[in-house]
């Protein structure tokens, strides 16, 4: 009853109070998968979409919001930007920190995407190497599966000042936590060598490639008791896809994308900043007549810009507010589709999954026959154009060195050196993946190798 | 010859990489066009903006046609159709083609030198963030100095303190006068301004010169400052030109400066939003100039680092190819858009100017399509808080939409300021603009309701003491949440309605001050949130907290 009524708000720019219904709301009538269809209507239906994780999804209804809310500013953008725009910031704001559960409102910053929250966290660093607040040399640690952008701002911004790098290498395949607490504790140990204090720790919650869902509550806890001053937990992908409570995670700062699992159209993430001196000094690199008001309002407004994906966020609660079990019913039967598959796969390809499936979300690794031949990235990115191209399918594939003189177990011919990472989202059907089966099978039958694609 | 929008129609379909053929380049005159565009074309096009509103404010949003929207519609959902193939086969290529369309509207030398950001503010940062890694790293020396003009873009000015000043650098700021009544007292300014730095031994690392001041709204001499720049040693020229691109001439190499930065959005009739970034030379002059959001294209130049920052809705920065042909189906292309817009806001501006016996805050050649026009004096203009208040006056009570620059009067002793014909001294100044959806009735309904005002008796100075009296009582009878009214949308007051149903008017007070009300909750909400940050135990004024 009333879901609609923010949709009507989107329109008229007022609401109540926004405040999100403690419990998904229990649809009388959950959304039907003919419903699910129309409401991607919008995707390629030709395509098997399995890869939800790099650009994510957004329903029509939700599109349709962001329209009208385009076309609001464009009628009177003076207006608009006087009278609407903050108020409707606010009231995305509002229901992210009830999402996320963060303690307080000014905690939750709206802005483009992790990649732009990794440089607003990275850049505070810098200038904490360049201001003597951080001595040369003192260390940033991050995951060696770091997504690239972020690894690249790390040095961008915290090597350039004069900070050093630690990488913590991650096994993968994986099987169990463990494996990555203990390299992450080494890590920290190296980090304080020669009496230098680790300054930052960057975490992935999931990590993109290859994807596994990393214990960061854990890693945030051995972070306190070993003295590392801050932690930023880079989870692009988690929102939607895994539980997210910052508070019981305890990181400084925290990023998702709202765009990947959250049904946002491009783009929109939030950047949660624990309430402490430290984040009072975070700025937006994009510096506008807002500066110095705390990082929330300077996100708000970098200059004349298209905020209309920010601002639809009740029209998503709405979507989600549809489905058995809401968002936690959503992550439960994608995670639980996603391993189901996997398994299909890895049992046809007689491979294997890269991780236990308690460490992954919506997202999973399957091994790929070794005889494809899968040897550098630039092969894993040859035979995903190569799927997309002749077979339909959308996948990405992650080329994995494997360890001197180890063979990895279940493919008897050779190494497995590739892995697909396949994903669910409401819109996946089982057809998706048989189709992706059915083009490996295809592959290996027809004696193909990567060493026959075009350089 | 295949032209852009061809290339646009393949990556419709679908069809091969949407990378077309054709190189995309724009006719080198504007092409002949069978019949111009016809005044009712232009009203379908701008359809779309309120028709109730006198739309005189261009400068600050711009606008954008209704073809130019349907151009961004289609590429939005060829992205979520399938963003993988979006982003492996459509973007880049799309990307370089609004690019190379830029760079023959500015006559920039190479494509290398134009990269496509999000507005002006974004280059700003870019800029300013090199400084302040000059200044960290060594290159400047603490002290070496930045010079800016006083009007300066607010967001350029801050964004020079947050990177440069921080850094270590030495702002310095150029006075401006205004009212101007020529160029070269713009010019004298800046000489004066750089030979102190020279004569008090400090180096200027980077001057940053508005190419048209936003307020008050000024064209300024940009290639006569850089090149007095050169002749005075200045290392590095940035010109702002937020305003510049479809309302005045841009030509890069004729200014001559190291950057230059237009926003697409506000003339040249792009959607929200997209501006160019400039940068004289190749990557390899300028290595160290990074966009702030590091992606994996970092190293690869600031046009690769700008075509790929994480996952956004690229779109505005796609549909240039749609602009050029609705730019082309006007008389005389873009030059006769401008052309025209010009003539008719300082059409215009002299007619207002007459009517209420003020005057116009430059002569017409130092304003471009807009222009500064006095406000009779007895409106009571007497602070910047005064001049929003008007503004969102005329907004909600005339449905006009026009900013108000304020002018502080003169010191005692300095020479006497602008009067209007009444002998009172002239301390607001409205910013006319002229788009081609205007018509001459919005400047009708601009010059009427001023009038009424002035009859009326309304001045800001006895409104905003009713004004701030009734908004400390309403902060304290209400909390943070229900600032926003319930019905209605946001902003939507009751309003009490006289005899007749019309609006109580200002000589009772009553309504006025509601709006007054109304027209000060933003800047309280802001307000609002720094003492939260300031004061954690509350504003303890009543304001109930959030």
């Amino acid at each position: 009853m009333g879901s609609h009524h923010r949709d009507d708000c989107a329109e008229n720019g007022g609401d109540d109070n926004g405040h999100l219904a403690k419990r998904p709301r229990s649809a009388s009538c959950p959304i039907s998968a003919a419903e699910i269809a129309e409401e991607f209507a919008h995707h390629d239906p030709s395509v098997a979409r399995i890869n939800n994780g790099s650009f994510g999804s957004c329903p029509a209804s939700v599109l349709a919001s962001q329209l009208r809310w385009q076309r609001l500013f464009l009628r009177q953008p003076d207006e608009f930007y006087f009278h609407r725009l903050q108020p409707a910031l606010l009231r995305s704001r509002i229901l992210v920190k009830e999402v996320i559960n963060a303690a307080d409102l000014d905690e939750v910053s709206l802005v483009d995407n992790a990649t732009t929250a990794a440089a607003i966290v990275l850049q505070h660093a810098s200038w904490a190497f360049s201001e003597g607040g951080f001595r040369k040399g003192d260390a940033v640690v991050m995951l060696h599966y770091a997504y690239g952008a972020v690894k690249k701002s790390i040095h961008a911004y915290v090597a350039r000042a004069g900070g050093h790098i630690i990488e913590v290498p991650l096994p993968f395949p994986v099987s169990s936590n463990e494996e990555i607490v203990q390299e992450f504790r080494k890590a920290l140990e190296l980090g304080k060598a020669n009496g230098r204090r680790v300054r930052l720790a960057v975490i992935d919650h999931v990590t993109s490639m290859p994807s596994v869902v990393i214990p960061v509550k854990e890693l945030t806890r051995i972070c306190r008791e070993e003295g590392v001053d801050q932690v930023f937990v880079d989870a692009a992908h988690a929102i939607g896809s895994v539980e997210v409570d910052v508070q019981d995670i305890g990181a400084d700062f925290y990023t998702s994308n709202l765009h990947k699992w959250f049904f946002c159209p491009p783009s929109v993430a939030f950047l949660y900043t624990k309430k402490c001196s430290a984040s009072s000094r975070l700025h937006h690199p994009v510096v506008s007549h807002e500066y110095g008001n705390g990082l929330p309002l300077e996100s708000a407004w970098i200059g004349t810009r298209d905020y209309s994906s920010q601002l639809v966020v009740p029209s998503v609660m709405d979507f989600i507010g549809r489905f058995e079990g809401g968002i936690e019913g959503i992550r439960k039967r994608n995670h639980e589709k996603v391993v189901e598959m996997g398994k299909m796969l890895a049992d046809a390809w007689r491979t294997f999954l890269g991780s236990p499936s308690e460490m992954c979300c919506s997202m999973i690794m399957v091994g790929l026959p070794g005889c494809l031949g899968i040897s550098s990235e630039k092969d894993a990115l040859k035979l995903r154009s190569l799927l997309r191209k002749e077979f339909k399918v959308e996948v990405p594939i992650h080329y994995q060195l494997p360890k001197d003189g180890e063979i990895v177990e279940k493919d008897r011919s050779s190494t497995v050196t590739g892995y697909a990472r396949i994903s669910h989202q409401v819109y996946n059907v089982e057809g998706d993946y048989h189709k992706l089966r059915d083009a490996v099978h295809k592959l290996v039958n027809d004696g193909f190798n990567c060493t026959m694609l075009p350089s | 010859m295949d032209a852009p929008r061809d290339d646009h129609r393949l990556s419709e379909n679908g069809n091969g990489n949407g990378c077309g053929e054709a190189d995309g380049r724009l006719s080198k005159r504007p092409r002949p066009h069978p019949a111009p565009i016809s005044a009712a074309e232009i009203v379908e096009e701008f359809s779309h903006n309120d028709p109730a509103v006198a739309r005189v404010n261009n400068g600050s949003f711009g606008c954008c046609p209704a073809s130019v929207l349907a151009a961004q519609l289609r590429w939005q959902r060829l992205f979520l159709r399938q963003p993988d193939e979006f982003y492996f086969s459509s973007l880049q290529p799309s990307l370089t083609r609004s690019r190379s369309l830029v760079l023959e509207l500015i006559n920039a030398a190479h494509l290398d030198e134009v990269s496509l950001v999000d507005n002006a503010t974004t280059a700003a940062a870019i800029i300013f963030q090199h400084v302040a890694w000059s200044f960290i790293e060594g290159a400047f020396n603490p002290g070496d100095a930045v010079v800016m003009l006083h009007y300066a873009y607010g967001a350029v000015k801050q964004s020079i303190h947050a990177y440069v000043a921080r850094a270590g650098g030495h702002v310095v700021e150029v006075p401006l006068p205004f009212p101007l009544s020529s160029p070269d007292e713009v010019v004298a300014e800046f000489r004066r301004t750089l030979g102190l730095c020279r004569a008090g031994g400090r180096r200027v690392r980077l001057a940053v010169i508005d190419h048209i001041t936003s307020m008050p709204c000024v064209v300024i001499p940009v290639k006569e400052l850089t090149r007095i720049c050169r002749e005075e040693g200045v290392d590095q020229v940035f010109v702002d030109g937020a305003h510049s691109i479809g309302n005045v001439e841009v030509d890069v190499q004729d200014i001559g400066a190291d950057f230059y930065t237009s926003n697409l959005h506000k003339w040249l009739f792009c959607p929200p939003s997209v501006a160019f970034l400039h940068t004289r030379g190749s990557p390899a002059a300028t290595p160290s100039l990074h966009h702030p959001v590091v992606s994996h294209e970092y190293g690869n130049g600031l046009p690769l680092e700008s075509g790929w920052i994480g996952n956004r809705d690229y779109t505005p920065q796609l549909v240039v190819p749609a602009v050029v042909e609705f730019v082309e189906r006007f008389e005389g292309g873009l030059e006769g858009i401008r052309r025209r817009n010009h003539e008719k806001v300082v059409e215009m501006g002299k007619m207002l100017a007459e009517s209420w016996g003020t005057l116009l805050g430059c002569p017409p050649e130092m304003s471009c399509s807009m222009i500064m026009v006095g406000l009779p004096g007895c409106l009571g203009i007497s602070s910047e808080t005064d001049a929003m208040k008007l503004r969102a006056l005329l907004r909600d009570e005339f449905k006009i939409e026009v900013p108000i620059h304020y002018q502080s009067p003169p010191k005692d002793g300095e020479a006497a300021g602008a009067t209007d014909e009444s002998g009172a001294t002239v301390t607001g100044y409205a910013r006319i603009s002229h788009q081609v959806y205007n018509v001459e009735d919005d400047y009708c309904r601009l010059r009427d309701a001023v009038h009424k005002l002035v009859r009326d008796g309304f001045s800001c100075i006895q409104s905003t003491e009713e004004g701030i009296q009734h908004s400390s009582k309403r902060e304290a009878a209400i909390g943070f949440q229900s600032r926003f009214p319930k019905h209605g949308g946001c902003g939507k007051f009751e309003r009490p309605l006289g005899p007749g149903n019309g609006p109580i008017w200002p000589k009772t007070g009553l309504s006025w001050v509601r709006w007054m009300a109304h027209a000060t909750t933003w800047s309280h909400i802001k307000r609002w949130h720094r003492l939260r940050l300031s004061l954690p135990g509350g504003l303890g004024d009543g304001t109930i907290g959030n």
